[in-house]
Order: structure tokens, then sequence, then C-alpha cells
């Protein structure tokens, strides 16, 4: 970094604004994806979008890539930063800014957490619907970036279907305010088009969403199972029978002891292979008419207890149990590569199967807990980043999970993102011009390539790119 | 020095990096830095073990200096990371390789190694403190005697009088316990260990308080320096021992968190740390004891007379001591008229000495607790810990609130009193 940049950064962040002494910056060195580490140049939080434009106006002059943050809970490496780069925090943009009822919708700052919308909300009998599990943790800005999921996207949907509007600064520190909720905007969708772009088209710095009305009832059931293929079967019959719960997770034996050994026990049978969890929300009649059907399923599967939660606070534990289980397998192993990956609902027992077989056979330690409903696995290996040979394993039953998930007609990513974690696998899913046509819609956002440069799509195809059709 | 000796190294990857510890922090609230957070600060703690960041990095101390240890993110953490322990061993780490400023270390040496491990030094700096406030000589010392300008007056002689060796049960005998003085409880609260007193007698338990004792250690635990905290914590063992088996009684959050991990502090002494576990076994909370012990007749005395009560959870009695309906229980079934306070699991920002050692940051951190007990609609608050107390007394009224500040142990002896006038 030029000399006398930082002190223009401190000029427009304030001296709280801008990190660059070598041991806080170590902080920063990755998000929830501990595999990949890199020590950002400097780090920057900003309070408010014009403050994030007038950091990026300098940045863009000085070339130098940026890369957004918001609580750092992602696991494909969405925020690790780039080497001799920026990372632009939202952990000082925490503010509710307008919350209007009627018309329900807010308009919040980017790093307002995910909770603490719901929170701000649920007095006026509202709710922001996606949950990632990570809430208490992960920011709206972050999810926007993402295009995050959770268990109750199932019903509602993921992030992308609860943005109405967003104010972004762009690469050069421009601002398109696209603030005021769209239900159907006029034009092209660009705020469509932002959600999930993973930090590559700009920084959302104020996100208006949409807020949905508390259901009158909401019932939770656990179904209780000695075998995980059966729970699988009882979700792809739920499935093919047409029913909408609002959430359906499966959460095995492994994920199940390492919860009730936590804070968050919620008290999950320790001797179940599996348990089923799902939640019907609505009228009485509605939710009678979703759970009893499920209740039939879950029993002529096999199921050998079907529990109802008694009370709203049963309910909240066997959520937080479940929201929980990532930071509760650190009981396991020091660290947790959490794999993402969209199977077809007709196929969830032979995938889990095939991703336990992958991981048996490289002596790996592997938990499934999973948004059943969507068909999003999420088998979990527990590994150790001292120990080589295992990264190398982990790496590799990656690589192969994915393989047998693409083969079977699956996706690369229900939540998380492709960033650097799954950057390479892109070609698996998508012919090069597919890539090309990606790239040409990325260099019309950043010609330049500074925002969260080497992420998402594959080195060689943007290379390739910019040899030939570069624009001038 | 083997940079593995400066932090608890095992207890360091517990941390998955999941970072739901985030939002609880209260110094991560103030910044929004990732190096002021819990996930931030084990991140560095396990850098420094790992030999790439070196435990003389100025930055560092800063990060574990400005961390409350009020173990909010313990009770978030899905995998179990004892955050206190790992903040107490890493500033004990960095105790032994950065030397602090000449006033800081004569201050400490003084503090830690004089004045908390003797009565008479307490009780001459409780005086001198109490006639610098009343002569007004402590606003002639500026900066270094803000902390006593704001804070509340020191009580006269007379009630810092010493609890007796005995005090015996009023009514019928069902039992005896024990009980903890205090270093600072004693010069600043007397009140509250004489309501204490009064309750466990009041209620049938003959009350011992160990004479000559005076500090469990826990300010030295917090402040990294384990070995003085270790030494305090045989004596104290040992003088507790002598009085028997009964419960041993605190009446502050901070001493009975710590006093309940004697058989951590003291783990690598075999001989030593059975002794810490079984007296640890003894240690209650006063209304973790009084809620289990309470007399029927107790109950719904109170009336209104201190109006409506809000209890505001000391940090190392809920997240450190796990106590949180005990409190409420005892007030509830004395006949207090209760309401919650909004996010009373967050720190006051008081943290033993760390309101007087930093006192923007506490300040800043006490903001939010201020707008919850106005939205609370309260005139009293209780809590539980004399750190606490302290900051909610000069913390209500430096914002303007009038209200009362009470501890658990003194609303139930005025609800003792009504219920058995004498």
């Amino acid at each position: 970094m030029r000399a006398g940049v930082l002190e223009e950064l401190r000029a427009a962040l304030g001296p709280a604004g801008v990190i660059a002494d070598p041991t806080r910056l170590l902080a920063y060195e990755c998000d929830g994806l501990a595999l990949l580490r890199q020590k950002p140049a400097v780090v920057l939080l900003p309070r408010n979008t014009e403050e994030c434009a007038r950091a990026m106006r300098i940045l863009h002059r000085e070339k130098i890539p940026v890369v957004g943050r918001g609580a750092g809970t992602g696991l494909s490496g969405g925020a690790t930063p780039v080497d001799g780069g920026a990372l632009v925090g939202f952990a000082r943009m925490r503010d509710v800014l307008e919350v209007n009822v009627a018309d329900r919708y807010a308009r919040v700052q980017a790093g307002v957490v995910n909770v603490d919308l719901t929170l701000a909300v649920e007095k006026h009998g509202l709710f922001y619907a996606p949950d990632p599990s990570s809430q208490a943790a992960c920011t709206i800005g972050g999810n926007v970036g993402e295009n995050s999921g959770g268990p109750h996207c199932f019903k509602h949907g993921a992030t992308t279907r609860h943005i109405l509007g967003l104010v972004i600064v762009r690469d050069d520190g421009s601002v398109l305010d696209l603030a005021l909720p769209r239900p159907d905007p006029d034009g092209f969708d660009l705020v469509g088009l932002f959600v999930g772009s993973e930090g590559m088209f700009g920084l959302a710095t104020e996100v208006t969403v949409r807020l949905v009305p508390t259901p009158p009832v909401t019932e939770t059931f656990l179904a209780i199972f000695t075998d995980l293929d059966a729970a699988c079967d009882a979700v792809s019959d739920s499935i093919a029978a047409h029913l909408e719960p609002s959430a359906l997770e499966i959460l095995d034996r492994l994920t199940i002891e390492a919860v009730e050994d936590s804070v968050f026990a919620a008290g999950y049978p320790r001797e179940a292979e599996a348990v089923l969890l799902v939640e019907a929300e609505g009228t009485e009649v509605e939710v009678e008419a979703t759970l009893a059907p499920m209740k039939a399923i879950a029993l002529r599967r096999g199921a050998i207890d079907v529990r109802r939660a008694r009370s709203a606070a049963e309910r909240k534990k066997l959520w937080a149990g479940r929201k929980g289980a990532f930071g509760a397998m650190g009981r396991i192993a020091p660290d947790l590569y959490v794999a993402d990956v969209v199977v077809p609902r007709t196929k969830l027992r032979e995938l889990v199967a095939q991703s336990t077989r992958i991981a048996r056979e490289r002596r790996l330690k592997l938990a499934n807990v999973f948004h059943a409903g969507d068909g999003n696995l999420h088998p979990n290996i527990s590994y150790d980043r001292r120990d080589k040979d295992e990264v190398r394993r982990v790496l590799e039953a990656s690589d192969e999970i994915m393989k047998v998930v693409v083969a079977a007609g699956g996706s690369l990513t229900g939540e998380h993102g492709v960033g650097l974690e799954k950057q390479e696998f892109m070609s698996l899913v998508f012919e090069e011009r597919d890539l090309h046509a990606m790239c040409r819609v990325r260099e019309a956002w950043d010609p330049a390539h500074l925002l969260n440069p080497g992420k998402l799509i594959p080195v060689h195809a943007c290379r390739e790119m910019r040899g030939t059709e570069r624009p001038k | 020095m083997n940079p593995q000796e400066l932090v608890d190294y095992t207890k360091s990857l517990d941390c998955i990096h999941c970072g739901l510890c985030l939002r609880t922090c209260p110094t991560y609230q103030l910044t929004g830095a990732e190096s002021s957070s819990p996930r931030g600060r084990i991140y560095l703690m396990r850098a420094v073990a790992e030999g790439e960041l070196a435990a003389t990095a100025p930055e560092y101390r800063e990060e574990l200096d400005f961390c409350l240890a009020c173990r909010h993110c313990e009770s978030v953490c899905p995998a179990g990371v004892r955050f206190g322990e790992l903040i107490e061993s890493a500033r004990s780490g960095v105790e032994k390789v950065q030397r602090r400023g000449f006033l800081a270390r004569t201050a400490r040496r003084i503090g830690f190694g004089t004045v908390l491990r003797s009565r008479a030094w307490l009780s001459l700096t409780a005086t001198s403190m109490r006639l610098a406030q009343r002569t007004g000589a402590a606003r002639l010392l500026g900066k270094l005697g803000r902390p006593l300008v704001e804070m509340s007056t020191v009580p006269p002689k007379s009630e810092r009088a010493p609890l007796p060796a005995t005090t015996p049960a009023v009514g019928p005998r069902r039992g005896e316990v024990a009980m903890l003085e205090g270093c600072a409880m004693r010069e600043l609260f007397g009140r509250v260990n004489r309501a204490t007193v009064e309750v466990l007698t009041g209620i049938g338990f003959e009350t011992k308080v160990p004479q000559g004792h005076v500090c469990c250690g826990a300010l030295h635990a917090h402040n990294g320096d384990l070995d003085g905290a270790r030494e305090l914590a045989r004596d104290t063992i040992e003088r507790f021992e002598a009085t028997g088996n009964a419960p041993v009684i605190v009446n502050s959050a901070g001493c009975g968190a710590h006093m309940k991990a004697y058989a951590h502090l003291l783990k690598d002494d075999a001989a030593w740390r059975e002794r810490g576990a079984r007296f640890s076994a003894r240690v209650k909370d006063f209304s973790e004891f009084v809620a289990a012990e309470m007399p029927a007749d107790f109950a719904g005395t109170l009336g209104d007379e201190l109006g409506t009560l809000t209890y505001d959870d000391p940090c190392h009695l809920c997240h450190g001591q796990q106590v949180r309906a005990q409190p409420r229980t005892v007030l509830e079934r004395c006949g207090a008229k209760r309401v919650d306070l909004p996010d009373s699991e967050a720190c006051c920002g008081s943290a033993g000495i760390y309101s007087m050692l930093r006192p923007d940051d506490s300040k800043a951190v006490f903001a939010k607790k201020a707008a919850a007990f106005r939205s609370s609609g309260a005139q009293t608050l209780v809590t539980a810990n004399p750190g606490c107390h302290m900051q909610w007394e000069s913390g209500l009224a430096r914002e303007g609130v009038k209200a009362r500040v009470l501890h658990v142990a003194e609303v139930l002896a005025a609800a003792l009193r009504k219920a058995r006038p004498r």
C-alpha cells in the first residue's frame, strides 16, 4: 500500500474504523472456513454508506482489491481476504433504519445480525424468515452476499425471496440506491441479480427486507429413528406426498451426541441413530393437516417414537440445539469442514450413504445434519488442521462427495456459496460458455476485477476471457 | 520461553471458529473488531502458542486487557470453550513476557501484593479513600482520582466493623453455615454482609466467619496473577476447613465463581487439587442456598415498600455459576413486585477492578444497561455482587436516574424484618 493511503483511510473512517496492525489483522485471516487463510493488508469498518463509499473511492483509485465481511461465519471462504487487499467489515453498521409494519418491510444496515432483525420486529407480529443456523451471529449483508438459507427456507424460500431493495456501494465508490421496496422492479431486476453475488458485484450497505407475519400456530415434532436411511426415506415420502411443513431437518447420531453434551442440549434422544425435526405453521387446521400425515409417514418408515414439543420453550430448545450443531462439533475435533450440496430429494438415502462411505474409506469422522426437506446435505467432517495428511483426506473426500452429487443430478451449493472452496468445481456443472457468460456479468459490475477477486469463477475461465473479450 | 506455556493451548483448540459468541461480547459490540471478540482473542492465543504471533505484541496485551472476562461467551458456546480459564492463563502469560509501565507495575504490586492480602491495609485504604472523597482531595488528584470521585462514598469506619466469629441462629437452629466476609465487601458493603448474616441466622442457620481471612484471590486470577491467586486459594481453603464441613455462603458472585473453581486453579498439585475440589463443593451463592432453605413464613411479606424491583444477573453468577432462577425465586417468594430487566445477562461494565482500570470502556458498556433499566420501569435495581453494585450506583447517578440499588440479601432482610418484627 502506498504511503499516505492509510492516513487517508483513517481520515475517511475515523481512527477506530481502520485496523492495520499485524496482530489484530491476524484475527481476520479466515472466516468459518479455517482451512484457507490469508492475512489482509488492512481492515476497514465503516459506520454508514457514506463512509463505505469514501473508502471504496480510495481503494479503487489505488487498485486495492476488496473483500466484504459480515460476521465471518461463512463456510465457503467468501470472506477470506486477498493478499495485499482490504477487508471491509460491517460490524459497526448495526442499525435498524426503518420498520414499516403496515407494508411489512424493514430497512436495515448490512451489519445487522439476522436474529436481531427478528427480535426488532416480533412485537409487531412479524419475523424475518431466512434463519441460517448461524443466525445468532451472521449479518443480513452476509446473507445477501451468499443467498443464505436455513431450516425454515424450506417453506419460505432462501434469502433472495426476501430481499426487496438494496443500497450498493460499487467498485468505484459510487452509490447505487435501489432501496425502495419493489415487488416487481421496473427494468432489469438488479436486486435479484445482486443477491448471491458473493461480494463480486459491490458491497451492499443497506438492505430492505420482506417481513412475514408470525403464524397463529406453530408446532414442532421430533421423529426418532434407529436408522438414518429410514429417516431419509420418510423425508422423500413426505415430499412425494406434497406435504409442506415449514422445516424438515435430519440430525444423525454423532451430531445428537455433540449437541446433547453442549449448552444447547435439546433433549434429542441419545439412543437414536437419527432424528427428524419437523415444524409446521399456519392455522390449527393447516398445521394438523400437515403434521398428521407427516407422523403417519414417519411411523410407516419405522420411527420408534414421535414426540411433539409441548411448549414454546421446548420448541425453542429443539431449534437452539439444531442451530448450535456446527459449533458443538468443536467437542469432537478442533476443526470442522461443512460440505454443502443439494441432491434430488428422491435420492436422499443413497447420497447420504455415499458420503458416509466416502468419509469412512478415508478414516474420517463424518456427522450428518441437514436441511432434508430441501435435499440440502451437510456432510460435516471433523478434523485437525495441524494434521496435514488428514487435511488432504478431508479435501479428497469433499471432492469425491461433490462428484457423486453432481453425477446424481445434484448441485454444488445449497446455501454457503461457492467462494474459494468450490471454485474449481464450477467446471463440473457449467460449460466454458456458461462460465464466460458469468464473467461478462461480473465485468459489467467490476471491470477491474477488484471485488472479491479469485472467488467463485474458476481461475482459468476468466483469465481466458480477459485475453479475448476484455471490454475496451 | 516456550510459547505454549503462555496460553492454555489445549483449551484454545476447543474453539471451532463458529462465531456464535460475537453478539454477546461487550467489547466486540463496542469496536466491531474481530480481535476484541472471544473468537478473535482465542485465535490470537492460539497463534501465540503456535509461534505465529509474539506474546510481546502490545496489541495482544491490549486486547486481553480490554476483555471484561464476563464469560457471557461461555453461555452461548456450543463447543463448550472455557473462556474464563483461557483469558486468565493468557493474561498470566502476558505478565511473564511484557513489562508494564512504572506506575501500572507499582499499582499492581501494591494492590495485589499488599492491600488485597492484609486487612490492615484494606482498612487503611478504605479510610483514605473516604477521606479523599469527603475532603474533596479526590478531585484534586485529577485523572487518578476520577474513579474515587465517581464512586459512591466509602462508608464510615463504624460500618466497616468485622463480622462476629459466630452469630447464633434466631429461633430454632436448623444447622450451621460458614460465610465469606470478603476483602472489598467488608470495606464497601458492610451493610450487605450484615443483611446476609441477618437472613442466614434468621432462617435458622448459625453463621461462622473465619477471623483473619482476607481475600479469595479472584481479582488476582482475573488479572493475570495466578501465583498470587493460588497462594490465597490455599489460605482460604485452610481457614474454611477449620470451620468444619458446613456450606460456605458467598454473597459476591465474582468470589463465588472463583472459589467454585479452585480445583482447576490448583490442578498442578494433586493434594491441593483434591482439597480444592472438596472445598468448592461446599461453596454456595447466597441466593442458591436461601432458595433451597427459605421457610414458609417468609412468603409474601415484603409488600411494595421497595417499589418495583428488577434483577440484573451478575456475570459471574449466571455465566460463571449457572445461578439464574434462584435470586428471582427468593425475591418473588418474599413478595417483591419484580419485572424483568431486558438483557439482564449482559455485562454492566464493572468487571472487578476493570471499571477503575478502564473507566471509559466501562462506562460505554454500562450505557446499554442504563437504557434497559429505564425501559423496565423499576424503582429498585437488585444485584448480587459488590462490583456490579458500585457500578449501578455510580452509573445511575451519572445518568440522572433516581433509583435504589440493593443486594438480594438486603431485600430479603427487609422482608424478614416485616415478617418477624422484633
